[in-house]
């Protein structure tokens, strides 16, 4: 046993390593070393005992061994081990972990199982640990695609949220990329590390990409963030296709919640973006149909048509679809668009006008009675939809003073908001290298540089290059033939 | 109204017809009088079709111009209109003898100027050729085959040899092209017989051209490039070279009105009552030049109240008709905007008093017009009042500057992303049969409390 505690406390040494070369030779040995050690009958009786000895945030790759090996074994008391499990995940050292992809993928899909924690503590834990080790957020991994499930199907979106909200730029590829330096240099972008190779995650899929930000849409929606739920759903229908005709299902349903959200947050249907693949389009086209007509009927000055164009598909198309509480939601808000428009005309209006004027999606009728229109008002500036105050004379009808927008900014404050947006684009910048790099050391983007190279060299052999582009631009056939 | 009258206006209306209840200002015998070749049925036919007070007199007038010409499908159209709205009417039953001795007379003079045709194509004589087609085109015209009327116009094209044999053939076309209100293929004759020409020849027909031309972008839409065209027109030439199209008055009611509703006060001040060659053409229409005037003037509501007591008028013009409701509105509005500049906060009582007719308030259309962001402006119901709101440049500016670095930095992770996407190879790949791949089935409930 001590003999295995030697060989479990040897790495990391107490002085460190003097450069990433070094730190990455001795973590890649010490992982095989524990990785060979972990298979004898020794080892996993001695595991339970040893845990306590050796320091989940110093000896990281060790510790995760004897996790991994404990509990396949079940040596410990589940309370016991689940505590482990916590204050590992919680305080690994996520640049050892770079060498123990697997083990620590093994862990991470215990936790996904279910089983062991109740479901919130599962996915606050798994949150935790995914962004200790990317604090970037900018990759996908498997255990992405996990989580998001599992918050969202237990309703426990409000842990994840923290990765939920991340910015996700790097997808794992199936080959792996160039070996560009030891994956334990710390500069090093997420995609270099986070590999499949490296055990951290598996092979994606694009239907699980595609799903990963439906879903994430999803967790939006069910927390009312339409701003960022509208954002994640763009991401799933401004997906990438290779050719001019495909399109998946999951982008069809992604563009109809699109849809229905872009209405409860600006109060119009939102345009798609120009960047959605020509596939997609033909088929948004077609199928999201229903959506598009209601996105039109919201912007009309009646609830008439909206309401038509609602039951004219019926309460349970909706349902199979699952859309029908977003759909109510979006009738509701109806009216709530129409006196919030008003702003755009009325500093001041009544109360009786503003029930004059605007309809209720839900009967396409007039509210009753001003007390109602009032009830909605007073609801819509309570919830920060609306900025104004009701007011009632004692000689007059009550009535709804708009408050003006405070649109100019004073100097100091511009500045900040600049400033902080100039950060936020700095920020990017290591992203863009990383992508740089990645498509830069991409076997076709090689293949197309030797190529052109080549031609280049054969070019100058036998006419002058600074020629031959300047006859490109122009008409080949009028007099530069003759001249060969 | 008689029941034959009212039947004969439901079905106009069925056909979605614009009725005009009052009665215009013009006479229609002095109206007609100013315009020659198959407008003036044209007109009349319209006249008929749309003025509830002159209907009768107008379809009866029509019957007899179609009958002095060779049209027997007009004919045909006048008095099923004229059976309708006055079944009692002499005029009001077909004359079959002459409708078939016309048609007949059609078909023969159609083939002896065909024959011909051939005979000057053997002779292999330019001239001949030309002036054959020539005939032809005119006798189609006239009996109403319009496509094959313009398509014996363009055939004379390559046989001209004068300057104005050339012009000779664009007018036959642009005619031709307007009766069959091809405004796209009017300009485009118009601008073959722009350039290359004598100068005297040109004087002589640049008012035909410059009317054509805002004929045929009033058609269009495009009104403010209508209404400088009608305002170039030389007043000089006599009214006789161009009236197969437009009288003088016509001339100084589409400019202006145009004018009016796409100008802005200097610039009607300078085109339109500044502009010598313009002010002989606003002579004929006098009302038109005091309603400029008092536009420019800033007498906003003397203004829409003259162009108003002459909107049957105006309804009852060939070109007009289907814009007029467009023009008085922009006019309209850009009143109400004119008006509004100078103040910051108006009380709603002056407005209604400058703009609102007895017993409606000017509240609502106010509303759309901010609505549709022509005019800034904000309405306090409670108070009675209308301010004005003052752009802000400097708010302008940050807005736009920090929605541009939003904007940037939205982009720059979305490239991102598909690059990353490319670089992994995770695009979307080919659906096996038809154009709709379908990856994955979806297995998420709807949670949305």
């Amino acid at each position: 046993m001590d003999q295995l505690a030697s060989v479990l406390l040897d790495f990391p040494p107490a002085g460190g390593y003097a450069d990433d070369e070094q730190y990455h030779r001795a973590a890649k040995s010490h992982s095989q070393d524990v990785a060979k050690l972990a298979v004898s009958q020794n080892f996993k009786a001695a595991a339970a005992q040893l845990l306590d000895h050796v320091h989940p945030a110093v000896n990281s790759i060790s510790h995760l061994a004897l996790l991994v090996s404990v509990g396949t074994t079940s040596s410990l008391p589940q309370p016991d081990f689940l505590a482990k499990v916590s204050v590992f995940l919680a305080s690994f050292d996520a640049r050892q972990i770079r060498y123990a992809g697997k083990n620590f993928s093994t862990v991470l899909d215990w936790l996904v199982r279910g089983g062991m924690f109740p479901a919130s503590v599962a996915v606050e834990l798994l949150t935790t640990a995914l962004l200790r080790l990317d604090p970037t957020g900018s990759m996908l991994t498997s255990h992405h695609v996990a989580l998001v499930n599992l918050a969202f199907t237990t309703d426990n979106v409000e842990p994840a949220l923290p990765l939920l909200e991340k910015n996700v730029v790097f997808y794992p590829a199936a080959k792996a990329p160039q070996e560009g330096g030891a994956p334990s240099d710390l500069d090093l972008p997420p995609s270099a590390y986070i590999t499949v190779e490296s055990g951290l995650t598996k092979q994606l899929s694009s239907t699980e990409v595609l799903q990963y930000d439906l879903v994430r849409g999803l967790c939006f929606i069910q927390r009312r963030s339409w701003r960022q739920a509208l954002d994640a759903l763009e991401r799933v229908i401004t997906y990438p296709a290779r050719d001019s005709h495909s399109c998946s299902k999951i982008m069809v349903e992604a563009h109809n919640k699109w849809i229905l959200v872009g209405l409860l947050l600006d109060g119009k249907a939102p345009k798609l973006p120009a960047t959605t693949a020509p596939g997609a389009q033909k088929v948004f086209a077609a199928i999201g149909k229903p959506y598009q007509a209601i996105g039109k009927a919201f912007e009309e000055k009646t609830g008439d048509n909206l309401k038509t164009e609602f039951e004219s598909m019926g309460a349970q198309y909706f349902s199979e679809e699952n859309n029908l509480n977003l759909m109510r939601l979006v009738l509701q808000h109806y009216q709530r668009w129409q006196i919030l428009n008003l702003r755009q005309v009325y500093t001041k209006i009544s109360l009786e006008q503003i029930r004059a004027r605007t309809h209720n999606a839900e009967t396409a009728a007039l509210l009753a009675t001003e007390a109602e229109i009032e009830q909605l008002v007073q609801q819509m500036i309570d919830e920060g939809m609306l900025s104004g105050v009701i007011e009632r004379p004692a000689d007059g009808p009550a009535y709804l003073t708009f408050h003006p927008p405070s649109e100019e900014l004073s100097e100091s404050e511009f500045a900040q908001k600049m400033l902080h947006t100039a950060q936020r684009l700095k920020d990017l910048e290591p992203l863009i290298k990383a992508t740089n790099e990645r498509l830069g050391t991409n076997r076709d983007y090689i293949k197309f540089l030797v190529g052109q190279q080549k031609r280049e060299k054969e070019g100058r052999r036998d006419y002058d290059v600074s020629f031959l582009n300047q006859v490109e631009d122009e008409d080949l056939m009028t007099g530069v033939m003759g001249d060969f | 109204m008689a029941s034959s009258l009212l039947a004969f206006f439901t079905v106009m209306d069925n056909q979605d017809g614009i009725i005009v209840r009052d009665p215009p200002k013009f006479d229609l015998d002095l109206y007609i009088q100013n315009y020659k070749g198959r407008t003036r049925f044209d007109r009349l036919f319209l006249i008929g079709r749309s003025s509830v007070p002159l209907c009768v007199d107008a379809l009866k007038a029509s019957i007899a111009e179609a009958k002095r010409g060779r049209d027997t499908q007009r004919y045909r159209e006048a008095v099923e209109c004229l059976r309708i709205a006055a079944p009692s009417d002499q005029d009001a039953t077909f004359d079959q003898t002459w409708l078939e001795t016309q048609e007949k007379a059609n078909k023969a003079e159609t083939n002896r100027l065909l024959t011909e045709l051939k005979g000057y194509k053997n002779n292999l004589i330019k001239e001949s050729i030309r002036m054959g087609h020539e005939d032809l085109g005119k006798h189609l015209e006239s009996i109403g085959d319009l496509n094959a009327a313009a398509e014996a116009y363009s055939k004379m094209r390559p046989d001209v040899s004068t300057p104005k044999q050339f012009l000779d053939v664009g007018k036959h076309l642009v005619r031709v092209s307007i009766q069959r209100r091809e405004w796209g293929m009017v300009s485009a004759h118009l601008s073959k017989m722009g350039g290359a020409q004598h100068a005297e020849e040109e004087k002589a027909v640049q008012p035909y051209l410059k009317i054509a031309q805002g004929i045929a972008l009033l058609g269009q839409e495009k009104y403010k490039e209508a209404a400088q065209s009608f305002l170039l027109a030389d007043s000089a030439v006599s009214a006789s070279s161009y009236s197969e199209l437009a009288s003088q008055s016509d001339v100084a009611s589409y400019g202006g009105l145009l004018a009016l509703a796409s100008m802005g006060r200097d610039e009607l001040q300078h085109n339109v009552l500044d502009n010598a060659q313009f002010r002989t053409f606003l002579e004929q229409a006098p009302h038109i030049r005091r309603a400029v005037a008092q536009f420019v003037s800033g007498r906003y509501s003397a203004c829409i109240a003259i162009l108003e007591s002459y909107r049957p008028d105006y309804l009852l013009d060939i070109y007009l008709q289907k814009h007029i409701a467009t023009i008085y509105s922009q006019i309209r509005s850009k009143c109400i905007v004119q008006y509004l500049i100078p103040f910051s906060c108006v009380s709603m009582d002056t407005m209604n008093k400058a703009f609102g007719g007895p017993g409606q308030s000017i509240e609502d259309e106010l509303a759309d017009m901010i609505q549709s962001g022509a005019l800034e402006a904000r309405i306090n119901t409670i108070d009675n009042l209308v301010t004005t709101k003052a752009a802000n440049p400097r708010a302008q500016m940050q807005e736009s500057a920090l929605r541009v670095t939003e904007n940037y930095e939205r982009q720059a992770l979305d490239r991102l992303r598909r690059m990353g996407l490319a670089a992994a190879e995770l695009e979307l790949k080919g659906g096996k049969k038809t154009g709709v791949g379908f990856a994955g089935d979806l297995l998420v409930d709807e949670s949305l409390g």
